[in-house]
């Protein structure tokens, strides 16, 4: 089966696998590649990461996901790697579809130019091989996605937060749940935290043992790869009556991010979250030359009225000793 | 009088001023000698450059060193005040198509700390906010907004999103966030059409699909009721299309203008001087009016020097392409000190070089120019368009000049270079220039001497094997550019001043 991969959360897995493809969202694993981009002065680790994995696909390499890439899907919610789109391209690696994914959000010529996309997303699948879906067939894909990711959900509180972050990657690259571990027992009550920025790496996952081992807990994963990016579930009447629509809105709609402008229904959002988990502290990652979410980190440590501390994730493998050391810190505050 | 053309320190601009006066040189209000700046306004880099020593060029700066004013002067009359954020010459054709209504570039605030040397504290205040030295210097601009002390704080802020650069959209958030609302509008990344999609051509000659034009034209409307609300006037397109015209007017002459500079075969007008020549095209600096007569007085003194003769460094000086504006103003003049000069553009602006359609419904043909901006399509495309202007201002050397901090900065300078080098085999160079670079002056002199140096061994060699008058010199009759035209002058368009 073509399989497409992306690591944007306003692609609509449904709208690719309704189409007879298989959508991998994945989070990447070379950071260390340096090919076609190496590590230079300006260059956002993830991005660097996404296109290095994504050509290692091409003639036939599998990548660290297991399956074989057969195109691949990048989107404008960052000028880095709106700007990988080309890098790709000139590799010759894959196929690649940039797809346009507004930033303002409020205007009908925002979702006109939404919708317009997947639509020409939907002409790029059929040009790989995959067939224009019947209305019952998206609605049908669309059905299974949404108990899913409400199967996710529900499984929050018995899984901890590693898991549940594990736990959605997986069904973003696979398309399956599997939420079989259960919640550890701790001995005391840990401190609950908000993890908020962009997206994870699956090396960078340590971060929720260091921030267990200190004495917290993530009860609200704010990340790009979190639950933050799960999009609304879908309204089953409208599903009924146009499923293509209902997706569209599900996703353009409701999924906050820093990039979105007016950036309101992030916080929104948050406002909402980090009182109905409790939270007490905010940990606030981005990549160094990430600017989006570099700039609200102030903002936020204004607007929260609680703790936050920054963290700033390079080209390093793994949470290094600085940045456990100071989360460290950071819980005895908060303890 | 001495009429000879020649660079000035800002001592040498005060005798200078006194003769020209002496002489009976007439300026318009905004007028007075150069050093004024620094002692008023405390503009202390203009004390470490070199100016040309025409009355258009000393018009030209004080006409931009004075924007500020014009801007408070606009307020003080009544006139509305838009910043046109993000937007390289889009929104202020429109804005200045209605009588009360004065558009401005608050990103121009970059260059602050550099006219400043950073004694304005615009980066501290930036700084204090959380955007921080990772970021474009654009984020002086915060700060500026903060204090209120550049520029009077205008009554709409608009701002053009989507494939833009994101520390220009992460910090129009951060000032949204402070309290200044903003009126953001959608770019779509320029896309090829797809088979069978409809396209239409922008000016520059890029193909895009019909649809894009469309929704970028349905942004600008959307633009437009805003301005027409602050203005309390409706913007009627016989309105629109007169204004499309005079911004024409700028185009046309800023057009001439370079392709006078870039294809004299003695330099007529410096290169720091054409820099803020350009920049005139984004906004017209608050006066579009004015903007028409300063490109004209220069243009008048560019004919004149060409005609007779007369210019500004070394005959055989090294013809190179710029990419990029600087954030030091110095760079310009460290190029020549090297050896070279400026032989085209690209300031990440060529968009508001071209003329708008007008023979197009106003408000399509704003959206096409729009869509036309360098910056939201690939690098690969502006890298093109660079290429074509390579060649058709024969430059013998490439320098990409990075933004420190700036999003895009990140990856395209290697893609605009290896398409160069691919296409046209030209030497080229990055260099990464901060808004004051006096700590780095030497190494950017060493790079920029290498770069001279390596065009003009090329010139040799090409010059040995091709040129049928013998080894390359100030007198070779087909001129410097040699290397690239085995020909004549006149049949690849390599310059012969016939005017």
């Amino acid at each position: 089966m073509t399989t497409i991969v992306y690591s944007c959360p306003f692609v609509p897995a449904e709208w690719i696998a309704a189409h007879g493809v298989r959508p991998m969202r994945i989070l990447p694993h070379a950071i260390g590649g340096a090919q076609p981009v190496g590590a230079a002065i300006g260059v956002c680790p993830y991005a660097r990461a996404f296109v290095n994995e994504v050509c290692s696909a091409s003639g036939g390499d599998r990548l660290a996901t297991g399956l074989t890439a057969d195109a691949v899907v990048v989107t404008t919610t960052c000028d880095q790697m709106r700007r990988t789109a080309e890098r790709i391209a000139a590799a010759g690696c894959l196929p690649v579809f940039l797809m346009h994914v507004p930033t303002t959000w409020q205007t009908v010529t925002a979702q006109k130019i939404y919708i317009s996309e997947l639509k020409r997303l939907g002409r790029f699948l059929v040009r790989l091989g995959g067939q224009a879906p019947a209305k019952g067939k998206l609605a049908d894909v669309m059905r299974e996605q949404d108990s899913a990711r409400a199967a996710l959900r529900a499984a929050r509180g018995h899984l901890s937060a590693r898991q549940f972050s594990a736990a959605l990657a997986d069904f973003h690259r696979t398309g399956r749940t599997d939420c079989q571990s259960v919640l550890p027992q701790t001995g005391c009550q840990p401190v609950p935290l908000a993890l908020v920025g962009g997206p994870l790496l699956p090396q960078h996952f340590d971060i929720f043992d260091r921030i267990e081992a200190a004495g917290g807990q993530v009860v609200l994963d704010a990340t790009e790869s979190g639950e933050r990016t799960l999009p609304a579930p879908f309204d089953r009447r409208a599903l009924n009556d146009d499923p293509f629509l209902t997706l569209a809105d599900a996703y353009f709609g409701s999924i906050p991010d820093a990039f979105r402008r007016p950036n309101t229904m992030l916080y929104t959002w948050l406002k909402r979250e980090l009182a109905a988990h409790g939270v007490r502290g905010i940990i606030f990652r981005h990549y160094v030359w990430c600017d989006t979410w570099r700039a609200e980190a102030q903002r936020m440590k204004e607007w929260a009225g609680l703790p936050l501390l920054l963290i700033e994730a390079g080209d390093e493998e793994t949470i290094n000793g600085h940045a456990a050391s100071r989360i460290q810190s950071f819980l005895e505050m908060l303890k | 009088m001495n009429e000879v053309p020649q660079q000035l320190t800002l001592d040498e601009w005060d005798a200078r001023y006194a003769a020209l006066l002496s002489a009976g040189m007439r300026e318009p209000g905004y007028g007075g000698p150069l050093r004024r700046h620094v002692i008023v306004d405390g503009d202390l880099r203009l004390g470490t450059l070199r100016f040309d020593n025409s009355p258009a060029a000393l018009r030209l700066w004080n006409f931009l060193l004075s924007e500020e004013d014009r801007l408070h002067e606009a307020r003080a009359a009544g006139r509305k005040i838009v910043g046109t954020m993000k937007d390289l010459g889009t929104v202020p054709v429109m804005a200045y198509s209605l009588p009360n209504v004065v558009a401005f570039y608050p990103d121009g605030a970059w260059w602050i700390p550099c006219v400043m040397q950073l004694r304005d504290g615009l980066f501290g205040i930036a700084n204090s906010l959380g955007i921080d030295e990772s970021f474009c210097p654009v984020r002086a601009m915060l700060g500026a907004f903060v204090t209120g002390a550049h520029f009077p704080v205008p009554d709409l802020l608009t701002c053009s999103v989507g494939a833009t650069c994101d520390d220009f959209s992460a910090i129009a958030q951060r000032l949204a966030g402070l309290g200044y609302p903003i009126v953001w509008w959608e770019m779509p990344a320029r896309r090829e059409a797809d088979f069978g999609e409809r396209a239409v051509c922008l000016p520059g000659g890029l193909l895009v699909p019909r649809e894009q034009v469309g929704f970028v034209k349905s942004e600008l409307e959307r633009v437009k009721e805003a301005v027409e609300d602050l203005a309390g006037a409706k913007l009627d397109p016989a309105a629109l299309l007169a204004g499309i015209k005079a911004a024409n007017e700028v185009r046309r002459r800023l057009a001439e203008l370079r392709r006078l500079v870039f294809t004299a075969r003695l330099c007529p007008l410096p290169a720091l001087e054409m820099l803020i020549a350009e920049m005139l095209a984004i906004h017209f600096c608050s006066d579009r009016d004015e903007t028409i007569a300063v490109l004209q007085e220069l243009i008048v003194e560019v004919r004149k020097r060409i005609a007779a003769g007369q210019g500004l460094l070394s005959r055989d000086a090294v013809r190179v392409f710029w990419v990029n504006p600087v954030a030091d103003l110095r760079v310009m003049n460290l190029l020549e000190e090297c050896g070279g000069r400026v032989c085209g553009t690209d300031y990440m602006f060529c968009h508001a070089l071209d003329e708008i359609p007008e023979d197009l419904p106003p408000m399509e043909a704003l959206a096409r120019m729009a869509l036309a901006d360098p910056m939201v399509g690939s690098a690969g495309e502006r890298a093109e368009r660079i290429c074509r202007d390579v060649r058709l201002f024969n430059a013998e050397a490439l320098v990409v000049s990075r933004i420190p901090g700036a999003s895009h900065c990140a990856t395209e300078g290697e893609i605009i270079r290896e398409r160069v080098r691919v296409e046209l085999g030209i030497p080229t160079l990055e260099i990464e220039v901060p808004p004051v670079c006096d700590a780095m002056l030497p190494t950017l002199r060493s790079r920029l001497d290498a770069l001279i140096e390596t065009a003009r061994e090329r010139r040799r060699l090409a010059g040995a094997l091709i040129c049928p008058t013998g080894p390359m010199g100030p007198t070779c009759p087909t001129g410097p550019s040699c290397p690239t035209n085995q020909s004549t002058g006149e049949a690849t368009g390599v310059p012969t001043d016939r005017e």
